[in-house]
């Protein structure tokens, strides 16, 4: 029995193997940050940093299930509103906070797996039917709450958005999560759909049913990162979201997703999220003007996609 | 009927049907929208995402995106002013310049699409990622207004009755019409859109073929900058970023994949009047700006499942 368990960690260790280079840069990043800023070190700076990471690290993973699946998803900003707005507007309903989670979890639902069934049933491409969708999730959110306000209860708020590292805590259980999703049929079929849709349709995979249920987690993942943002806040803004569109792709691609589908790993979305959370945080620190920021977020993501295609290439010549 | 079922097979037709449908409909029913003035400053409006889309176009036949023409848009409404030497009355010099930086900055994300290989789409966001940070840092984050002669005239005049702007969108159109279908180089283009391995293989240069093209869409996106710059009189940071989503959409409602290698100009210029005349028809309704934005997305939505549907792959 001893060798699917050996054939098991040598998958493993041959999908880690094209993220070393971000793992080091990640840990270089992590040390320099805890450096500049020792509190990162207790468990009240662990949990302020982890939930200043966890709504990011919820998009990329949303956005890293529509690269893997061979499409792109811009409307993960306006997504990510419609949960805030909707968390905003409901707890304070007669349902109370629960009412509120299943309202939210309930739309994230739908919407992603109504824009899959356009994508995959109608065949048409993700980028412009998300394109489309941003505008109507964006409309929904302005009507549900035209501006900033809405309630989340006190404890609510504290629970997630406290002194304790619970955000973490939910982002070890969503990995976990990922990890048996891919081990079922439709999960593994993300991937060889992604790869080559033709194929994996002999191979006996529902292709369209896959890329459904794709966008539907994803649609779910981008809610409940704006569930926790409004938890973050205190109430519900139906724009709060926009930056996370582009952020989403910029962690994806950081950490080393392929844009035509069905290469790249779950982990290495998340250490792209990281290394882009802890690069705006030291950026921060060291007293850079914000507007750096997106000078320095240019050439990175840049830089992130060009070195290993280059060195690839390198290696590939002699 | 049989012409029916050609102009539904033919997307530049069709988009230009429904714009003649949609003119007619609202004209008859909308008091002032088929007056001269109104439909004027409806073209004028589209001039400006017809231009800026006709780089789009060009990027997207050739399987690519080029998301950094509204950041380029910005650049140039913001540096014109502040590029146009004093000592040149007519301003042409600092639209040359203008336009040689715009130009420069699609020439950098070809450079960046063809030697680091890095996808289109993610060479052109972290570009305007990029240009985002150093316009405010450059800029200062103020608006500057415009004294360059030749750009108010460009936004101003109207020689014989017609707005300089649509003048240049026309000049533009025939230009690009023939580059894709008259030049060789037109030809290449499709032929990268379509099979870019067959296309090397037949001895296209994809590498000097995609420098053009960005550089082409910077040229375009900065024409597009500078002619905003004369109809609005003023630039600031975020000028451009309404023109991105917009030129994206007008390529699309033509006909023109977005996987690349099929499509034409034809039908990105009825794709542009479509796109204004409609968010002008949503802006008459008088709807909350939930409902309006609402109205565009499921606009694009059904449009694009009449005219823009991909073959099975």
């Amino acid at each position: 029995m001893s060798v699917p368990a050996n054939l098991y960690l040598a998958v493993q260790r041959r999908r880690n193997r094209g993220l070393t280079g971000l793992y080091l840069v990640v840990a270089a990043f992590l040390i320099v940050y805890a450096f500049l800023f020792p509190g990162l070190l207790s468990v009240n700076g662990f949990s302020k940093f982890t939930q200043n990471w966890f709504p990011l690290a919820l998009v990329t993973m949303a956005q890293a299930l529509m690269l893997l699946n061979g499409g792109i998803s811009l409307a993960i900003g306006p997504m990510v509103s419609l949960g805030a707005v909707i968390a905003a507007v409901t707890m304070g309903g007669p349902f109370g906070v629960v009412g509120g989670l299943l309202a939210v979890a309930a739309v994230g639902l739908f919407i992603g797996a109504l824009t899959g069934g356009i994508v995959a049933y109608l065949r048409l491409p993700a980028i412009i039917v998300t394109l489309a969708g941003s505008f109507i999730i964006t409309g929904v959110a302005l009507i549900l709450l035209p501006r900033p306000g809405g309630f989340i209860p006190d404890w609510f708020s504290d629970l997630l958005a406290g002194h304790t590292p619970v955000a973490f805590g939910l982002l070890v259980l969503l990995l976990i999560g990922w990890k048996l999703y891919i081990a079922t049929p439709l999960g593994l079929g993300i991937y060889a759909a992604g790869d080559n849709p033709v194929g994996a349709f002999r191979s006996g995979i529902p292709v369209e049913r896959v890329k459904v249920v794709a966008f539907a987690i994803s649609g779910l993942l981008a809610a409940l990162a704006g569930l926790f943002v409004a938890a973050q806040t205190g109430s519900g803004d139906p724009v709060i979201g926009t930056p996370f569109t582009l952020n989403s792709i910029a962690g994806t691609v950081l950490g080393g997703v392929a844009f035509l589908g069905g290469k790249g790993t779950m982990r290495g979305a998340i250490c792209g999220s990281l290394l882009l959370s802890v690069m705006i945080n030291v950026m921060f620190f060291l007293g850079f003007p914000p507007v750096a920021q997106y000078v320095a977020q240019g050439l990175i993501i840049v830089g992130a996609v060009a070195i290993p295609q280059l060195t690839s290439q390198w290696r590939a010549k002699p | 009927m049989n012409a029916v079922k050609a102009a539904l097979r033919n997307p530049p037709l069709l988009t230009f049907v429904l714009v003649a449908l949609v003119w007619l409909v609202a004209g008859l029913t909308l008091r002032g929208f088929g007056a001269y003035g109104h439909l004027r400053y409806l073209l004028e409006l589209s001039a400006v995402i017809g231009i800026v889309a006709a780089g789009q176009t060009l990027v997207i036949l050739m399987g690519g995106i080029d998301l950094s023409v509204g950041a380029v848009i910005t650049v140039t409404a913001i540096l014109l002013p502040l590029i146009s030497p004093d000592f040149d009355p007519t301003g042409g010099i600092g639209i040359v310049l203008t336009l040689a930086i715009a130009s420069g900055i699609g020439f950098i994300n070809g450079a960046g699409a063809a030697y680091l290989k890095v996808p289109p789409i993610i060479m052109t966001l972290a570009m305007a990622t990029f240009l985002q940070g150093m316009l405010v840092i450059v800029a200062g984050g103020s608006a500057v207004s415009v004294t360059n002669a030749t750009v108010i005239w460009l936004g101003q005049a109207r020689p014989f009755g017609i707005p300089a702007g649509v003048l240049l969108w026309i000049a533009v159109s025939i230009v690009m019409l023939l580059i894709i279908h008259r030049m060789p180089a037109g030809a290449r283009f499709l032929a990268l859109g379509a099979n870019p391995l067959a296309a090397r293989l037949s001895g296209v240069s994809v590498t000097r073929n995609t420098l053009l093209l960005f550089t082409l869409s910077g040229f375009f996106a900065g024409l597009a900058g500078i002619l905003i710059l004369g109809m609005n009189r003023q630039g600031y940071v975020g000028i451009g970023d309404p023109y991105l989503l917009t030129s994206i959409a007008a390529v699309v409602l033509g006909g023109t994949s977005i996987l690349g290698g099929r499509g034409t100009y034809a039908g990105t210029i009825p794709g542009a009047i479509l796109l204004v005349t409609t968010t002008a028809l949503i802006t008459v309704v008088n709807a909350s700006p939930g409902w309006r934005s609402i109205m565009f997305g499921a606009l694009i939505l059904g449009l694009l499942l009449i005219s823009g549907r991909e073959a099975r792959r």
